[in-house]
Parts: structure tokens; sequence; C-alpha cells
């Protein structure tokens, strides 16, 4: 990437010049889907000569008349422990890429490089590395696991104007990184929802029983945090206990008349139990993590009765969510999950983006990602829709795109408002009470 | 009033710790090691105890909240863990000749193969026997003491079954046999004593002593593939607190670390800030502390 190299061979391979500074990271990454998926070299190679975005001034406008595909990149899990994303992901993205290639961006396809992250921070951040480097995409989507996709933006993005726009991270790290867009809230939102739903219900006193681990004390730590009354317990405990009656006894004396757990199945079930066998009644409160088929099962009947419970949805009373799920079954043949509608919606935002933007640069798209869901404008549901709105030069403001994964409204911090559902129990069967977003 | 609270708690659960106590420390006091799949057996109980129950269901009248049924699946449990331990001790224990660290490393790889066993067969979802959960007895509310019915059955069926096994080593054959044997293998031999089925005894004593532990941990708490091995370090805690190899001593130690585990929750009501998260690590410091003025554990004899 030295100065020197790059003067040197301008002149001769305007192209080559991104490779060669950078080549020694990306071409080790060069992944087996990279050979065919650069459809349009003449295109990368008209725009970018400045090389990854450290010369701003060589990015000349993409208006020169030609009619590719914007090429947009996307880090994804396609093999290690997070592949399972990495599939409901590219199933969320063709239908998506569908949706959008239906109605087109003023006439031309959008497509996106794919590259592996294999599921840790260093193959991702060799993939970014193609990507911004090599194929000079503007957007990235990406990545999966909330490390990737830190990785990936402070070693890769960072120091660029690309956008990215993670599709599954939930961390809440990601918040301190406000250049760092993603698509799935954190999961402090729940606790944020829990702690209004407890205030609104009348309760000022509180005990809550925690699973002593990293997503326990994460969920706890936010709770006390946007709690404003008084926390009568606040004990941890570990998972897998022969015996949770200390943990119950002392719920109970602590009088506190609402009971928040943030635990697991088993855990909350054992619970459940001890307090009905000791005889104790409390209003129930639970993180999505205790809901459950086999609580209801194993719990007695009407020992739960008026328990809430807020667990993250999509927008699955929706039309376009609906729309969504039937075309999901349709191509799948299996109902989608909530990772698949955030990579919808990641690709519908990113469409949207560059529809708006003024030219297909990282700097354009920046100004526009963010205003296109947020709340300024119409509201649309679907990206045929928002072209509609927009029409011929429409811009970032006029539309406020819903997602199939809830209403988005990117905050300053990056993040997405958090669409919740509520349950309650009501004769020990688990009945949606509706939403709410935080 | 919650001090009586917390007594009750310890009571039930150190009548499951006990009688998973003596197992081990009978199965140590012949067999000479630590065996670290005891734990494993008493999950081995509490799914044999689970199947049968499964088939028995509500069989007959019910006493203290639990239908006959659930008492004959229980002594199938016992005779299922037992028999396991004894097939075990046949294949695997008696044939190695490789000490005594030799085989504790041989019983965690037994406890494994117990536990994937039982997670190929039913999962690793927790199951729940088919009775219905209890309220807690009315007439002890107003003392503070929450018990329900199903407690009061744990805690009687442990008293029963300690007070059995006192009377047997104290005043049948069998009995001065083992402890013969236990206090020194080659004199029993030599006094004529057959130490083959001696050991096989103590195995099935033991093993079973586990799975009723196992069993009820089941009604007490769940039944799961991890239950017996979650439990496994405590259990170990009272027989070295007891001194390892003494029957009697491992009663008391069960007893201690149990009501301890469960009396940790006063240290938070007293103002001292310590959680019931730390309740077994309170159990281990003062296992240790004892340790320090008695090395042999409280029942431990000295020298040995």
């Amino acid at each position: 990437m030295t100065a020197d190299d790059n003067r040197l061979n301008r002149r001769d391979v305007l192209k080559g010049t991104g490779a060669a500074g950078l080549a020694g990271i990306g071409l080790t990454a060069g992944c087996v889907s990279t050979a065919d998926e650069t459809p349009t070299p003449t295109e990368s190679s008209g725009g970018g000569g400045g090389g990854g975005g450290d010369d701003d001034d060589t990015a000349t406008p993409t208006e020169g008349g030609d009619m590719g595909a914007y090429e947009i990149g996307m880090v994804n899990s396609l093999t290690g422990s997070l592949s399972a994303f990495g599939a409901r992901n590219e199933r969320g993205m063709e239908l998506a890429l569908e949706s959008v290639n239906g109605v087109g961006i003023g006439g031309r396809e959008l497509s996106i490089i794919v590259e592996d992250s294999e599921s840790q921070a260093q193959a991702g951040v060799s993939a970014a590395q193609k990507l911004v480097n090599q194929d000079q995409v503007p957007f990235v989507i990406g990545a999966v696991g909330s490390g990737v996709s830190l990785a990936i933006y402070e070693s890769v993005i960072q120091s660029t104007d690309v956008v990215q726009l993670s599709q599954n991270s939930t961390s809440p790290d990601l918040t301190n990184f406000p250049g760092l867009l993603r698509m799935s809230p954190t999961g402090r939102t729940q606790s944020t929802a829990l702690a209004d739903i407890i205030s609104e219900d009348g309760y000022d006193s509180v005990a809550v029983a925690w699973v002593n681990n990293d997503y326990g004390q994460g969920l706890r730590d936010a709770f006390v945090d946007a709690w404003e009354g008084d926390v009568a317990y606040d004990s941890p405990h570990d998972q897998g206990q022969s015996s949770y009656s200390s943990t119950v006894s002392e719920m109970a004396n602590s009088e506190a008349d609402a009971w928040l757990f943030i635990t697991y199945q088993p855990e909350f079930t054992a619970m459940a139990q001890e307090a009905f066998s000791n005889g104790y009644e409390a209003q129930y409160y639970g993180a999505d993590s205790v809901q459950g088929s086999d609580v209801l099962a194993d719990t007695p009947e009407g020992s739960l009765e008026g328990m809430k419970i807020v667990t993250p949805s999509a927008a699955v009373e929706e039309q376009n969510y609906q729309d969504f799920a039937s075309r999901f079954e349709e191509a799948y043949d299996q109902t989608p999950s909530s990772w698949a509608a955030f990579a919808y919606d990641c690709v519908i935002t990113a469409a949207l983006s560059i529809a708006t933007a003024d030219e297909f640069t990282g700097a354009a798209l920046q100004e526009t990602v963010r205003d296109v869901t947020r709340p300024e404008g119409e509201q649309v549901t679907t990206f045929a829709e928002a072209m509609e709105v927009l029409g011929e030069d429409g811009s970032p403001s006029d539309i406020d795109y819903q997602g199939v994964s809830g209403p988005i409204d990117f905050d300053e911090n990056g993040d997405p408002v958090g669409f919740l559902q509520i349950f309650s129990v009501e004769d020990h069967e688990y009945v949606s009470t509706g939403f709410t977003s935080a | 009033m919650s001090v009586l609270e917390y007594i009750a708690n310890g009571l039930v659960f150190s009548s499951i710790i006990v009688l998973a106590s003596i197992g081990l420390s009978l199965v140590y006091s012949i067999a000479d090691f630590a065996n670290f799949a005891h734990g494993d057996t008493m999950t081995v109980g509490a799914y044999g105890t689970l199947v049968t129950f499964g088939f028995v269901g509500g069989l007959g009248g019910t006493v203290l909240g639990l239908p006959y049924g659930f008492f004959v699946a229980l002594v199938v449990g016992i005779v299922v863990a037992a028999v396991v331990a004894v097939v075990t001790q046949r294949l695997v224990y008696e044939p190695l000749d490789i000490g005594s660290i030799g085989l504790l490393i041989t019983s965690i790889g037994v406890a494994f193969v117990y536990r994937a066993l039982v997670r190929l067969g039913f999962g690793a979802d927790p199951r729940e026997y088919a009775v219905e959960l209890q309220r807690p007895i009315e007439a002890l509310v107003p003392y503070g003491i929450r018990m329900t019915v199903h407690d009061v059955a744990i805690v009687g069926s442990a008293a029963l079954l300690v007070t059995g096994l006192h009377l047997l080593l104290q005043y049948t054959d069998l009995g001065r046999k083992m402890r013969a044997m236990a206090d020194n293998p080659d004199l029993a031999r030599v006094s004529g004593i057959r130490t083959g089925r001696i050991r096989i005894w103590t195995w099935l004593i033991g093993a079973g002593l586990a799975g009723a532990g196992g069993g009820f941990l089941g009604l007490y708490n769940n039944v799961g593939p991890r239950m017996g091995f979650d439990i496994l370090l405590v259990v170990f805690a009272a027989v070295i607190l007891g001194g390892i190899g003494s029957v009697y001593g491992a009663m008391l130690g069960g007893l201690l670390i149990g009501m301890i585990d469960q009396m940790t929750p006063i240290l938070g009501d007293v103002g001292i800030p310590i959680g019931t998260e730390y309740s077994y690590a309170i159990a281990f410091v003062i296992m240790v502390a004892v340790l320090l003025v008695r090395p042999t554990g409280i029942a431990g004899e000295a020298g040995s």
C-alpha cells in the first residue's frame, strides 16, 4: 500500500494498483467464489482507480453510461460454527435480490459478491479486504458473528468510507461503533422493554435471577440500567445446579412482587417448580430464553399464569412479512427465521441507499443509508413501493422503509430499533399480547 | 422465620447427598479408588426410575403424594443402577491392573460413556416424572417451613435406607464381612471371607444407594443426562469431609455439606455480601478448614 508503488504504477496499470498494493492478504483469501462472481471488471476499473478509497479525488462518478449491475459485497458465514446462520442469510439475500431486480434500480440490477468468513475474524477480515480493495465495493453487508463484524470494521472499513451493515451481530459492543450499522437489534433492547413493561404494570421493586454467563450478565446489566425502581434481589446462579431452592427462597424473602428471570428453560423450570412447591406467588417476567413448550409441559397448570415474556421478533403481523414468509416457504419449503429476515432487509436497505444516492460511492451511500429507514418519510414496506414513492429523483428522507424484520430506524449508534413481541401465559399457553419497540 | 425454611431445604438436599455419599465411600472402602462414574450411576438410577414409572404409572393408591408405582419404579431404578455398576466392575475395573490413579481416570471415561448412552437413548432435554407437583404442607407454613409431602417422602425414604444400611452393617453376617474387608482385605481373606463375593455385594449396595439418590434427585429437581455429574463434586466434598472410606462419616459429611449449601442465603440476610452462587465454594472452604484440623476427615480413622 505504499505511495511510491502507487505513483509508479498508476499510469501503466490503472486497475492493477488496488490489487498490487493489497494483494498480499487479499489474494491469500482468494476464495473459490470469486472467480465466477466478478462479471463486470469494466465498471470497477472505470470507477476506482484510487485503490481502496484512500484517494478520494479519483473516485469518479459512475454515471458514465455503464449499464452493468451495481455490485456490493457480503461477508457471510458459509462455513464454520455459524454456518447455519449463513445458510439462513443466503436464503434471505436471494429473495431480496429477486425483489430488487424485479424492479431494478434506475434500470440497473443489483448483484452481490459473497465471501466466506469461515465464522472467524481472521478469514472475515481477509474476505472484507478482498471485497473492498479488489472488487472495490462501496457497501459491505457483514458479518454474522459480532467478533467478526468488529474485526472487519476495525481493520478494513474504519479507514475508508465504505458502508458496513452487519446482518446478524447482536453484541452490545457494536453500539460503541456508530459507523458500523447492523440490522439485528442488540440484546439490550429486550431488557429495556422488560423494564418498561414491569414499571407500566405498577411495580417499583423487582427480584432478578440471572444466569451466570455473558448472556445473563449482559441482559441483567442492561435491565438494571433501564430500571428506575428498586432491585430487591439481584443474583446470578449457575447453569445445571442440582438445587435452586436457595435462589427461590431468597427471591421470596426479598419481598419484591415482580420476579424477572433471565436464564434458560431447564433452570427456569426448576425455579418455577420450586416456587410452586413452596407456595410462593409473584408476577413473573422473563427473557425470551425462558419460553418454551417444555417449560409449559413441566410446570403445573396455573403456576405461570400471567407471566410476561418479551422476545425479539420480526414484524410477523405485517403484510410485508407475511408476503416474505409465503415467498420463503414457496422457495425453500420452510418457515423463515428472523435471521433470514435481517439479511433480506440488509439487501433492501442497501438497494434503497443506492437508489437515492447521487453516485455509487461509499461516501454517497453513507449519506443515504440511514435515512431510507428513518421515520421522516412516507412509510413503505417493499422495495417496489419505495421506488414508486421515490419516482425519478426522490431523496432518502422521502421514504421510511419498514422492514420485514421490524421498523429498522437506525439510531445514532447504527443500531436498529428493537422490535419485540410480548407474550403472556394464559391458561398455561403463550398468548401474544402485542408488540413493542425499544 | 426464613432460617427454618433454609433448614428444611437443607434437610431435603442433604438426604440426596447422603445417599450418594454413602455409596461413594463404600465403593472407595473396598475398591480403593475414587469412582468418578458414581454421579452418572445416579443418573442411570434416575432414568431407570423414569422409564419404569412410565410403564407402571399410577399403580394403586398414593402415599405422600406419590403413587405406589413410583416406589416400584424407584426399586427398579436402584436395581438397574446396581446391575450396571457391577457389570462395569466385572468388565472394566476388575480386569484392569493399573493402580488407583489409573482406575480413577478410567472411571471418568466410564462416566462419559454412561452419560453418552443416556443421551443417546433419551436425548439431552430434562424430563420430569409424571407426578403432580405438590404445594407446601399447610400446617407447617405458619412456622415458615415450606415442605411438600414429596420432600417428606425423600427425607423419610433416605432415613429408611440409611437405617437399613446401618442394621445391615452392624447386625448381619454380610455387614460384618464388609466391615472386615474394608479394614483389611488381606486379613479378611485369610480369615476365610470370600472377598470376591463381598466386593460384588459392596458394589451392589453402593451403586444401589446412588440409584436411589438419583431417583430422588429427579423428583426434587428434574431428570437430565448431566444431573449426576453436576452433583458429583459436592458428593465428593461430603465424602472427604466425613472421612473417605467411612460410611458413617459419609452420612455426617453429606448432611453437613447439604445443609451448608442450602444455608448460604443466611449470609446475605445478615448483611455479608456473599451470594448463593458461591454456595459450593463455601462448602469446599469449610471442607478444607475441617481437613486442616482433622486431616482424615471427621470420622476417618487416623493412620490408615
